[in-house]
């Protein structure tokens, strides 16, 4: 490094100077509010900690209780994994798809995209409360809807089986936002490459399926990455909808965080929980990253 | 001349400006400024404790009070961050949450030298839940609220059915509210729990683990618990209350369905004292009584009030004393209620009441006198950790997804995940 340092000429040198300088503020912020935060947290992990008096190291006792002594860990994760496998390819897909019918050149577009992305900036406690109304198994709009067509619908967010099922669907209404980014993908394919393709006799589904897909793995892989951490911090919903109910079917690994770490002020229990939550999520994506190799097309 | 009577003026202003300061510094020794931080509710506005602080300012010259008023979410991150630092907590607050007892200052001295303020000055129960803890006075109690049924006259008119009285019971609340529901006319006859253990279990003689807290079988599905979950199916089956999708859907945030009972839909509900103002202000005709009893047993009320007190770390107890006694004392309860909505936690005062002598006021104060469910709960602080592992029984009564006979065998089921709840709170707490 310093060699590299003794390389460089006297205007290089101010400028590095100046740039670290500049990027100061930054890294105070950073190392404070994040790295600080960070490594507390991996501290607290092995103590009892109540806030209100000083943490006590009790080495690995939170996490041996984890994974041998507590049941509502078990269920939270294996609630939020379930989660993750219907949610992650429903708001992928939705949101491809989205994108596809968003970039047709059909007149009025724009307002069309303003629309399906307005439920992406909308509170999530303001979703969840229209979504209560919604799915209300009695007069809620979707069960009124099915029974024109002869169809009962279930109790939605208050019966076991479809309580999951049914925040999935909740959180797959947000796609609005992935599909602008899709759009954006789209929008970076070369025409004539469809051109190209539409001269030598391609169909419709064979462009998308040899063009538009490879072309958008990029896109597909980001995406992937941000909802599949997204879908595992799940909360606002049950917090607002279910409690984590009926019969711990939506009980969510976040929501078992919140109540030990802010109802319990069980905090070093908690901090155990985000830190396992956070290695996870860690894990998953460096495994996503080491198979992108084989299904990511970067066309440069 | 002139330049003579300049140099005078001149000495004279420096030897003002060498002497105000120390004078006006003299005066502000005398004066101490005590933090108290508070929050806005529908009982005591923010307007109306400010004009508490004034009136005390007032007449104690001598102390000055810094009024910091914040959303009650803010208020419980606020006080938690600051008692965890050891620094910038308030010198008086409300220390609502039991978790936050060990930073209080214990009163009992302050308490025993009060010719004017005692345990005998408040309710009883209220005193015994809200400010003793582990044998210290960690508060004083301010306000008191309760849960109790309400009933509209009117549904019970039109249905034909005689208005329930104090003494009745839980089978007289399953039998009016069959008799009170009308599906054709969307109307339930009473609500359901919002939780078990609350009165209606007490009242059958249920605790969810022994008072030792170290065993659940025999407790949580002993004969009493058995017998409260039984009612609870046989009010979930009747089709007399509503769902717990309507009641979430159509309740009011978790406090209680008041617009259901406001709107005749439902004629009888557990609600509370500011429920009952607000029947009051719809004009509704409306009784109260107390949660139906269970006959032989002891009675039970799910009551609160607000823990006031002094923390620990303050540099002016005997100040920080002279204006807790003062705001949670007869002068400033009187002035709560005078200028907001507050129920005053001593009886003397709550009798001043301007619609003291009134059925309803009469009914609710009646229930203040009942043993709390606060007492147990305050003394077991797993009991949300037990109850959060006995879940699934309450969930699988109010689904209907079991049948009577079964109530029993499942809450056998749960002993085992409960115990090892209970097991491992009691250990996280120090036994």
């Amino acid at each position: 490094m310093f060699s590299t340092w003794r390389a460089l000429s006297p205007r290089a040198r101010r400028e590095a100077l100046e740039a670290y300088l500049a990027l100061t503020p930054w890294i105070i912020g950073f190392l404070i509010f994040t790295v600080f935060p960070i490594g507390a947290s991996i501290y607290l992990g092995f103590t009892q900690w109540t806030i209100v008096e000083p943490p006590e190291w009790i080495g690995l006792d939170n996490y041996v209780r984890m994974f041998t002594r507590d049941p509502l860990f078990w269920q939270a994760l294996k609630v939020t994994g379930l989660f993750v496998l219907i949610s992650l390819p429903l708001k992928l897909i939705l949101g491809l798809m989205l994108a596809l019918l968003l970039n047709l050149k059909i007149p009025g577009m724009n307002l069309y995209r303003t629309v399906f992305y307005i439920p992406a900036v909308i509170s999530g406690v303001a979703v969840s409360l229209m979504w209560m109304w919604l799915l209300q198994p009695d007069t809620g709009v979707v069960n009124t809807l099915l029974s024109y067509i002869g169809v009962k619908g279930p109790n939605w967010f208050w019966d076991r089986h479809w309580a999951l099922p049914s925040v999935a669907i909740m959180s797959a209404w947000k796609v609005g936002g992935s599909a602008i980014i899709y759009l954006a993908g789209l929008q970076n394919i070369s025409a004539h490459l469809y051109e190209a393709a539409e001269i030598d006799g391609a169909n419709p589904w064979h462009r998308f399926w040899k063009i538009t897909l490879p072309l958008l793995t990029p896109t597909i892989f980001f995406q992937l990455i941000i909802e599949l951490i997204d879908s595992f911090k799940v909360f606002t919903e049950a917090f607002v909808i279910t409690q984590g109910g009926p019969l711990k079917s939506t009980y969510f690994y976040m929501l078992y965080f919140y109540e030990e770490a802010f109802q319990n002020f069980n905090m070093g229990y908690a901090s155990a929980l985000a830190l396992l939550l956070t290695s996870i999520i860690l894990a998953t994506t460096v495994f996503i990253n080491y198979t992108s190799k084989r299904w990511v097309y970067y066309e440069s | 001349m002139m330049q003579r009577v300049s140099t005078r003026w001149i000495a004279l202003l420096v030897l003002v400006a060498l002497i105000l300061p120390n004078v006006i510094t003299l005066a502000q020794d005398n004066v101490v400024t005590i933090e108290w931080w508070t929050v806005n509710s529908e009982e005591y506005s923010e307007e109306a404790q400010r004009g508490l602080a004034a009136q005390f300012e007032a007449t104690h010259p001598n102390i000055r009070v810094n009024v910091t008023v914040l959303p009650e979410s803010g208020f419980d991150e606020r006080m938690t961050t600051t008692l965890g630092a050891g620094e910038g907590a308030p010198d008086v607050a409300f220390f609502w949450n039991t978790n936050w007892y060990p930073q209080a200052l214990d009163l009992t001295p302050y308490i025993e030298a009060d010719p004017d303020l005692g345990p005998e000055t408040y309710f009883e129960n209220f005193w015994l839940t809200r400010a003793v803890w582990q044998d210290k006075i960690v508060g004083l109690p301010l306000g008191v609220g309760a849960n109790f049924v309400m009933y509209n006259k009117a549904v019970f008119d039109e249905a034909g059915v005689e208005y329930p009285t104090a003494d009745w019971t839980t089978d007289d609340y399953l039998e009016m509210a069959a008799a009170l529901a009308d599906p054709d006319q969307r109307r339930w006859g009473g609500d359901r729990p919002r939780g078990p253990f609350r009165a209606i279990w007490r009242n059958y003689g249920a605790f969810p683990y022994s008072d030792d807290s170290t065993t659940v079988d025999g407790f949580l599905n002993s004969d009493a618990s058995v017998a409260a979950y039984t009612w609870l199916w046989d009010l979930v089956a009747s089709g007399a209350t509503p769902t717990p999708a309507d009641l979430e859907i159509l309740g009011t945030e978790g406090t209680g369905p008041i617009d259901l009972f406001l709107a005749g839909r439902l004629a009888m509900a557990t609600l509370n004292q500011g429920h009952m103002l607000n029947a009051i202000d719809a004009g509704v005709e409306f009784g109260i009584v107390p949660e139906p009893q269970v006959e032989g047993n002891e009675r039970y009320v799910n009551a609160w009030s607000l823990t006031a007190s002094i923390w620990s770390g303050t540099q002016h107890p005997d100040e920080a004393y002279e204006f807790l006694s003062y705001w949670v004392g007869p002068e400033g309860q009187r002035y709560l209620m005078e200028n907001g909505n507050l129920f005053p936690s001593i009886p003397e005062v709550l009798a001043e009441y301007e619609n003291a002598e009134t059925d309803y006021a009469q009914a609710f104060f009646s229930v203040l006198e009942y043993r709390q469910v606060a007492e147990w709960t305050n003394a077991h602080p797993c009991n949300s950790t037990v109850l959060r592992a006995a879940v699934d029984a309450w969930d699988l009564i109010n689904l209907g997804e079991i049948e009577r006979d079964q109530v029993e065998a499942t809450l056998d089921g749960l002993v085992e995940p409960s115990q090892a709840a209970l097991d491992e709170c009691v250990a996280r707490l120090g036994g």
